[in-house]
């Protein structure tokens, strides 16, 4: 059995296509293929209508999804009376965005600056990130390709992890910082946020599927040290997998509310979250309405690094990957 | 001194199940080794202890005289051939072959060299600067056995090399393998289920059946005489013909009771058994179209040929025309006696059980026999088998 052709021809091309040259023209070569390869939707056996309708309900819920960031969207430039005064999903003259964005980089009130927070949660989101990835790949392929005493159990633990809410650990881990001294250190912010269950999970899950153990065994016998096989054979399989819990991981501490704010109380260590959190309680209780443009551009500009992200890793994943290593 | 020596290599498994059991085996240097059995008879497991991947139960294993049971695979130094190849799927066939070389710190320009010389002896070296993605399977499977090649080991395994190949390349890569084989001169065991690749690619072949070795030898003497029923029906294709029997006095001399016919037997090597229930073995093509017997009889040692010429009436059901040679199926009212399958490929033709052939004979294909109706076969008694039923042994002929 030889694997199928990793480019193959549209079926049925309507004209002689010329034999694609650019990178986009391959790329859109490669989608038809694959859309080749799917069953069309009338061949499932529905009833006439029902994909229109799923689609429809879908489309539905995309738009209850999408408003919120169109409201941010257009708010962002809005001066704060207009915030209010104005019709929410429809701009408004005067046209305030560039002030407002210039305003996060000033600390209006002396509780701190937008920039300096952005600052933290970059720093936090980057070790947090890469920790939680580095340890999820290490122990992920460690379930998966090794079997020592104790690694099912181990392995139940990391499960029941992912079940307990951090809600619910609140005090014991703000004592256990107490004592350690972790209260207002960065390491109490990243340490906590390099134990990543899911990652681990999920990278068990990839190794199983994407690195096959007769190429690990294939490594051994050719000599490999074990490092040299996660690194040199495993690794550039799990590349996808790797990629998938390093943008979670990533979210996941940029996104984090309620660990800082729980180790923080110094107005310069604060995140993102914890920030604006604190800009929107002033500007609600304390009277200091000039803080709400800055809520809202501040929201905008927080979710903006996390879409780049997005977009940025979204080339690794890729399938096809052990194409011609095996046989089948 | 032996390159490989296996003694009594045991293999169970936590659920139980023992997949080897008590092997003993030994490879000569330069020696080219076939393991085969079907699936399932332990011979994967054999391979994949030799490597060291797999733990031993008990027993031993050596390389030389140096016993390995408790060296790495890494520190081995064997080589080995997948199955389904397991090429490095992100490298490119030259890091593929020189990965092993990386490894043991082998100088760049020495490493160059022997990379290259390996995709020679392959025919690999318009190759290299391909990924395995870029590769058809036959092309794949070299760049599996330049890996291996490339290391100069001194043990080299392959389990099941040529099975992801289609007919025809696989039987090309036979030849390739045994080339590249005898260029490198390692001792070589090699796991198959393919009985063809094991006669024709073997120095010797071990037959393994549920773990147990049935019996380790040359192809010819594997084919000539085989030590139970099982090798007598896993080799040879297609099959033995085997059915219960017993030996009888006749006339002057003892025959053969098959169903309600007797077969008169050349001598009496057979008396011990006089009187007592055997299982005798008939090769396909020790059935012959008399008409042809008679006029090859009328040029050659005829006389000696006649005197061990019985014959066998047969139904014959239906007919293979292959070409070379002609594969007919019948049925006679003899019992099969259990070998691997007791009819093999006939079992599919017959839809009722009392129409389903249990025996086929390999004619010239220029015999006038064809399907249909009562034919008679010519049986060379000479070259019958005989085994216990009780133990499946074979029976030797006592020395004359």
């Amino acid at each position: 059995m030889s694997a199928p052709p990793v480019q193959a021809p549209p079926a049925a091309a309507t004209a002689p296509v010329p034999a694609p040259q650019s990178r986009r023209e391959r790329r859109r070569q490669q989608r038809l293929a694959e859309r080749e390869d799917g069953i069309p939707a009338e061949f499932y056996g529905l009833r006439r209508g029902t994909v229109p309708l799923l689609t429809g309900l879908a489309f539905v819920f995309a738009i209850f999804t999408l408003v919120p960031i169109a409201w941010i969207v257009i708010n962002s430039t809005k001066t704060q009376a207009n915030i209010f005064e104005t019709f929410g999903f429809w701009f408004a003259r005067p046209f305030s965005f560039f002030h407002n964005f210039s305003l996060l980089f000033q600390n209006v009130d002396g509780y701190g600056t937008y920039i300096q927070w952005f600052g933290n949660t970059v720093l936090y989101a980057a070790l947090g990130g890469a920790g939680a990835t580095a340890l999820s790949a290490f122990a992920g392929y460690g379930f998966a390709r090794f079997s020592f005493r104790g690694s099912r159990v181990l392995f139940y633990f990391t499960i029941a992890a992912l079940l307990v809410p951090i809600t619910a650990l609140t005090l014991p881990l703000y004592l256990t910082y107490a004592k350690a001294h972790l209260i207002n250190s960065i390491w109490g912010m990243i340490l906590p946020s390099m134990i990543s269950p899911v990652g681990i999970y999920l990278m068990r899950v990839y190794v199983d599927l994407s690195v096959p153990r007769e190429l690990i065994d294939a490594a051994r016998l050719d000599g490999a040290g074990e490092a040299k096989i996660f690194f040199r054979v495993a690794l550039p399989l799990m590349v996808p997998g790797f990629m998938t819990v390093l943008l979670i991981s990533v979210v996941a501490v940029w996104n984090n509310y309620f660990l800082p704010l729980l180790i923080f109380n110094i107005n310069t260590r604060y995140p993102l979250t914890v920030g604006i959190g604190l800009w929107s309680e002033r500007a609600q209780n304390s009277g200091n309405a000039q803080l709400f443009p800055m809520v809202v551009i501040g929201g905008l500009v927080t979710i903006i690094p996390l879409i780049a992200l997005f977009l940025i890793l979204q080339r690794y994943w890729r399938s096809g990957m052990l194409l011609g290593s095996i046989a089948n | 001194m032996a390159a490989i020596s296996l003694r009594a290599l045991t293999k169970v498994y936590a659920t139980g199940i023992t997949a080897v059991d008590a092997l003993d085996l030994d490879v000569e240097p330069g020696e080219f080794v076939v393991l085969v059995g079907p699936s399932g008879c332990g011979k994967t497991t054999a391979l994949r202890m030799v490597a060291g991947l797999e733990r031993i139960t008990s027993g031993t294993i050596s390389f030389g005289d140096r016993e390995v049971n408790d060296v790495s695979p890494r520190h081995r130094d064997v080589a080995m051939v997948f199955q389904n190849y397991a090429l490095y799927p992100h490298l490119t066939v030259y890091q593929n072959i020189a990965f092993a070389l990386e490894n043991k710190h082998v100088p760049g320009p020495q490493r160059d060299r022997r990379v290259r010389e390996a995709a020679e002896v392959l025919g690999l070296t318009d190759l290299l600067r391909r990924k395995p993605r870029q590769l058809s399977g036959g092309q794949r499977q070299r760049v599996a056995m330049g890996r291996a090649i490339v290391r100069e080991p001194a043990v080299f395994l392959m389990d099941e090399p040529l099975s992801n190949l289609d007919a025809k390349l696989r039987v090309q890569m036979r030849s390739e393998v045994l080339r590249v084989h005898h260029s490198i001169g390692a001792a070589t065991l090699y796991v198959t289920h393919d009985q063809t690749e094991a006669m024709t690619m073997g120095d010797r072949v071990a037959v393994l059946r549920d773990g147990v070795l049935q019996q380790y030898a040359t192809p010819r003497e594997l084919y000539d005489r085989p030590a139970n029923v099982f090798v007598a029906s896993f080799i040879g294709s297609p099959e033995m013909n085997l059915y219960e029997a017993s030996l009888e006095e006749h006339h002057d001399g003892m025959a053969v009771a098959l169903g309600s016919q007797r077969l008169g037997l050349p001598d009496q090597a057979y008396r011990a058994y006089l009187g007592r229930k055997v299982v005798v073995g008939i090769r396909p093509e020790d059935l012959g179209d008399p008409a042809l017997d008679r006029l090859a009889g009328a040029t050659a040692a005829g006389a000696h040929s006649q005197r061990s010429r019985a014959t066998l009436t047969a139904d014959a059901r239906f007919a293979e025309m292959l070409g070379s040679e002609q594969h007919v199926f019948f049925s006679i009212d003899a019992t099969p006696a259990g070998g691997a399958t007791a009819a093999g490929s006939a079992g599919q033709a017959g839809l009722l059980a009392d129409s389903e052939p249990n025996g086929v004979a390999r004619l010239d294909p220029r015999s006038a026999i064809r399907a249909g109706g009562k034919v008679t076969f010519s049986v060379d008694t000479e070259r019958l088998h005989f085994f216990d039923p009780d133990t499946g042994r074979a029976i030797e002929a006592a020395g004359d």
